[in-house]
């Protein structure tokens, strides 16, 4: 720099200027960075890595979540770890006994607030709902108080992870095994195979159907399963026997032919008299059948003979009503196990796994 | 140059002897070498904690040390006056202040590497037994190779390096602005505001049916807010998606251009400031 | 101000020293107005080069020993190697620290600091050198030394500037001064001119002047004050006061004493902010 430039630049002046220019390019970076973070969003989106979090659905929270959020809030980035280290300690507090297991569910409710992504607090806890804490009362209303909240923890936890079959296998199993809503359990299955998944849940929606009953579906998806992976024993074994036992009286069902219908499942209930797949679909064609009388018969008998047979309680409720009886079975079907029915559920159940 | 190295290297060498720095490394290889003797857990959670509290302690342990090693640089040097025998050299105020920053940067990177050392060692012995225990039937589930996970803890690391690089550069500028207690406040404050800036952009949201004045607010502390939640790589690990190097360069761009941007503005009201 | 001569800027607390030192040393910018150093601007890094600062009651990094302090200052200079390792022995002797050259600054005395600090500030061997209260907090021992230590650097042709508000220490060591008080300078020029200012005149202190008419005392001398049995006068030269001696001896009065009238630097500066006050 000349000196006589020096000369009338003097420092503050020149400070001034660096000062402006400074401030101008804070700005441009300011701008500059908007697309790169927008970039950095988008794939990290599109790759998985990023989830929101409890802190980012605040706003849709029920407002007794409200600690977990606060808390996660103040740990700013480090509600994995803290759930984590929570994690340890109710895993401590069970295995010591010390714990009750409403203060160790507390606890676990705590850690899908902090990390909403880890599958495991929210199978364990929708589990210990719907299985443990049920087999602890005998107050039906009660059970059925545990076994909504189950239910509903794990809906809850498909919301935060919609994009991995987990959950959703989960929530179908509660229903195929524990609600024995094979309807649900039906479509819960099938939106896991959205994504990535084991071979056994395409197995289980046809065990599903098998148990509705639905045969023809249920032999769709045993014969899908057996298309995609021929050596899978267990299809094999359920396909022969729904073959032999059951289906000789559902083509005969099919073909109008009810009486040899009956006939036919009766040989086999008579060697198993509590076979539930067999009194279902003994029902259903009595139903087929316009025989509304005899199909509330089955229905109840299958009711009170299983008290989780939840799609006979349904049928005795529905058919009771059709027929003007009074309901004297009303008391076995918990009325939320009912109204389950009803509710749409929030999922675009893609065709193509069966077609 | 030497002028920048000098303060760099004085800088470094001075961190290294601060004894509460020292304590928070210790404490922080304690905590993931803790892991070490994690009981039996349910077996899809242990390879979880296991990175949970390894690369979580590393990133939160590393926010310690660049937070306090960070605050104290300039507004220590002004409060004691060490600064007039520095600046009194032939040295700018941008050089004292990038030498600050290269010397803690430098400070940070070896307090990281050595959690990372702490965290591979127990992760090398004690993931193999975990990872064996993942369910086998998922035919098209999460890929847990040994060295692909290896790899992407070391991105990982990695990306919290960036990011602590980030917080490093905050500090010092709050270092120019306040005293270190003000400064730690302002730091941790527009840390944890920028991990959840994502909640910001949740509300600017126009589908929320938020007003028109508050989208503007909430975009604009969106825009302002250094994301820092994007260095957060363990949703990745865990889920075992692959970051290429393209995505993890985009990353490393976007923590460069904050650095910039917020020494910038460390220069800016340190310029002017009286020493 | 002179090359190589020793400048002292005097002032009470607040009057502006530390801020003109900060001001030449670039550490602020000045709001209006402009100056130079060696012809650069202030806060121009280039007569950095060329200065040596030692501040008021410094304070270095404190876990560096007297070696690696001089080396990392050194080093801000782009020294390095042996010259550097040369350097910091010669002047480690020179102040002193030679011998104690290992103990951490942490462990330091007062002394000890202000000796290093006198080092790191010759590091680059500068052309000028800023003290800024060199003496402050120095026991006596080490504040004579520090003294010949700064007669020391202009014998070698060094241009030291001084800021004190000790003016006992400034007086006997500075070839100039330069008075200031609320920011404004009030007196400044050679030394001995400020402090020679009334010079020729005598004082004249005597006792037992009861008999001796003092209208004519008075008529001869410039100035006369009684303070009890004591008259102190002033006479414009040494024979008016001689002829007043005499004038006294005869009439039985006693000269406690007799000389030529020299002021001090602190009646200066105690006169240039008195009427810097007036203003």
């Amino acid at each position: 720099m000349g000196r006589s430039e020096a000369a009338y630049l003097t420092p503050m002046n020149r400070q001034r200027g660096k000062q402006v220019l400074g401030w101008v390019m804070v700005v441009v970076l300011l701008v500059v960075i908007q697309p790169l973070a927008k970039l950095v969003d988008y794939n990290r989106t599109v790759l998985g890595m990023k989830s929101p979090t409890s802190i980012t659905r605040i706003v849709d929270f029920d407002p007794t979540a409200i600690s977990g959020v606060v808390m996660g809030a103040a740990l700013g980035g480090f509600q994995g770890v803290a759930a984590s280290m929570l994690w340890i300690k109710m895993e401590e507090l069970w295995d010591s006994g010390k714990g009750t297991w409403l203060a160790c569910m507390q606890v676990m409710r705590d850690v899908t607030l902090l990390d909403p992504h880890w599958l495991e607090p929210w199978k364990i806890l929708g589990w210990h709902l719907a299985y443990n804490l049920y087999v602890e009362t005998k107050d039906p209303a009660q059970q059925a108080i545990y076994l909504a909240k189950g239910l509903d923890i794990l809906k809850e936890g498909i919301s935060w992870n919609p994009d991995t079959y987990e959950l959703y296998t989960e929530l179908g199993w509660t229903y195929f095994d524990k609600v024995r809503d094979y309807e649900n359990a039906t479509k819960w299955f099938r939106a896991a195979l959205q994504f990535p998944h084991p071979e056994y849940i395409e197995r289980m929606i046809a065990h599903a159907y098998e148990r509705m009953p639905d045969l023809d579906r249920a032999l769709d998806w045993y014969d899908y399963c057996l298309k995609r992976y021929p050596n899978d024993e267990t299809a094999k074994g359920a396909t022969t026997t729904l073959r032999l036992r059951y289906l000789p009286a559902w083509r005969l069902m099919q073909a109008g032919q009810y009486d040899a219908a009956i006939a036919k499942i009766d040989d086999y209930l008579t060697a198993e008299p509590n076979g539930m797949i067999a009194l279902h679909i003994k029902a259903h064609i009595y139903e087929q059948a316009g025989r509304d009388d005899k199909a509330l018969e089955v229905w109840t008998l299958a009711a009170r003979l299983s008290a989780m047979d939840v799609e006979a309680k349904r049928k005795v409720a529905e058919l009771s009503a059709k027929l003007g009886r009074p309901l004297s079975a009303q008391e076995l079907a918990p009325s939320f196990l009912l109204e389950q029915k009803e509710k749409a559920i929030p999922l675009a159940v893609p065709q193509h796994a069966k077609d | 140059m030497q002028a920048i190295y000098r303060v760099a290297a004085a800088t470094f060498h001075e961190a290294w002897r601060r004894r509460f720095l020292n304590a928070i490394l210790v404490f922080a290889v304690l905590i993931i070498g803790s892991s070490w003797s994690l009981a039996y857990l349910q077996p899809g959670a242990e390879l979880k904690l296991l990175i949970d509290i390894g690369l979580g302690s590393i990133r939160f342990f590393g926010m310690l040390i660049a937070i306090f090693l960070g605050v104290r640089l300039i507004s220590d040097e002004i409060e004691k006056r060490t600064i007039h025998t520095i600046l009194t050299k032939p040295v700018t105020r941008a050089q004292f202040l990038l030498g600050k920053f290269f010397g803690s940067l430098a400070t940070v990177f070896s307090n990281l590497a050595l959690m990372g050392i702490a965290f591979y060692a127990v992760f090398a012995f004690k993931a193999p037994g975990f990872m064996n225990k993942q369910p086998t039937d998922q035919s098209a589930g999460p890929a847990f190779s040994t060295e692909f996970i290896y790899a992407n803890i070391a991105k990982a690391i990695g990306l919290t390096f960036v990011e602590m690089m980030v917080v490093t550069a905050l500090a010092i500028m709050a270092s120019t602005l306040f005293s270190w207690i003000m400064a730690v406040v302002f730091t941790f404050f527009i840390y944890f505001a920028g991990q959840a800036a994502d909640f910001f952009k949740t509300l600017g949201n126009p589908q929320r049916g938020t007003g028109m004045f508050s989208q503007v607010v909430f975009n604009t502390v969106y825009g302002i807010l250094p994301h820092f939640e994007v260095f957060d790589m363990r949703e990745a690990i865990l889920k075992g998606t692959y970051v290429g190097w393209d995505v993890l360069a985009q990353h490393v761009g976007l923590g460069v251009v904050y650095t910039v941007l917020i020494l910038l503005v460390g220069y800016l009201a340190f310029m002017n400031r009286e020493v | 101000m002179e090359e190589g001569t020793i400048f002292g800027l005097v002032g009470p607390n607040g009057s502006g020293k530390t801020t003109t030192l900060k001001l030449l040393l670039g550490l602020i910018y000045p709001t209006a107005g402009s100056g130079t150093v060696f012809g650069y601007h202030l806060g121009n890094p280039e007569y950095k080069r060329r200065i040596g600062f030692l501040p008021e009651g410094p304070y270095f990094y404190d876990h560096l020993n007297a070696v690696e302090l001089l080396s990392f200052y050194g080093g801000l200079f782009g020294l390095g190697g042996a010259a550097l390792a040369a350097r910091s022995e010669e002047l480690l002797r020179m102040v002193g620290m030679w011998n104690r050259r290992e103990i951490r600054v942490r462990n330091y005395s007062r002394g000890m600091l202000q000796r290093i600090g006198l080092a790191q500030a010759l590091i680059n061997d500068p052309d000028l050198v800023f003290l800024d209260e060199p003496t402050a907090g120095l026991d006596p021992t080490a504040q004579m030394e520090m003294r010949s230590l700064m007669q020391l650097l202009r014998s070698q042709g060094k241009t030291v500037f001084l800021c004190s508000h000790l003016l006992k220490d400034m007086e006997p060591i500075c070839d100039s001064v330069a008075i200031l008080s609320r920011g404004m300078v009030r007196r400044h020029g050679r030394i001995c001119d400020l402090l020679m200012s009334d010079a020729g005149r005598y004082r004249m202190r005597v006792t037992g002047c009861q008999n001796l008419p003092l209208q004519s005392l008075k008529d001869q001398s410039l100035d006369l004050r009684i303070e009890g049995e004591e008259i102190t006068m002033l006479f414009a030269d040494q024979r008016a006061a001689l002829a007043a001696a005499g004038q006294i001896a005869d009439g039985g009065g006693s000269i406690i004493e007799l000389g030529a009238q020299t002021r001090s630097l602190e009646d200066v500066f105690i006169e240039a902010v008195a009427s810097g006050g007036n203003e």
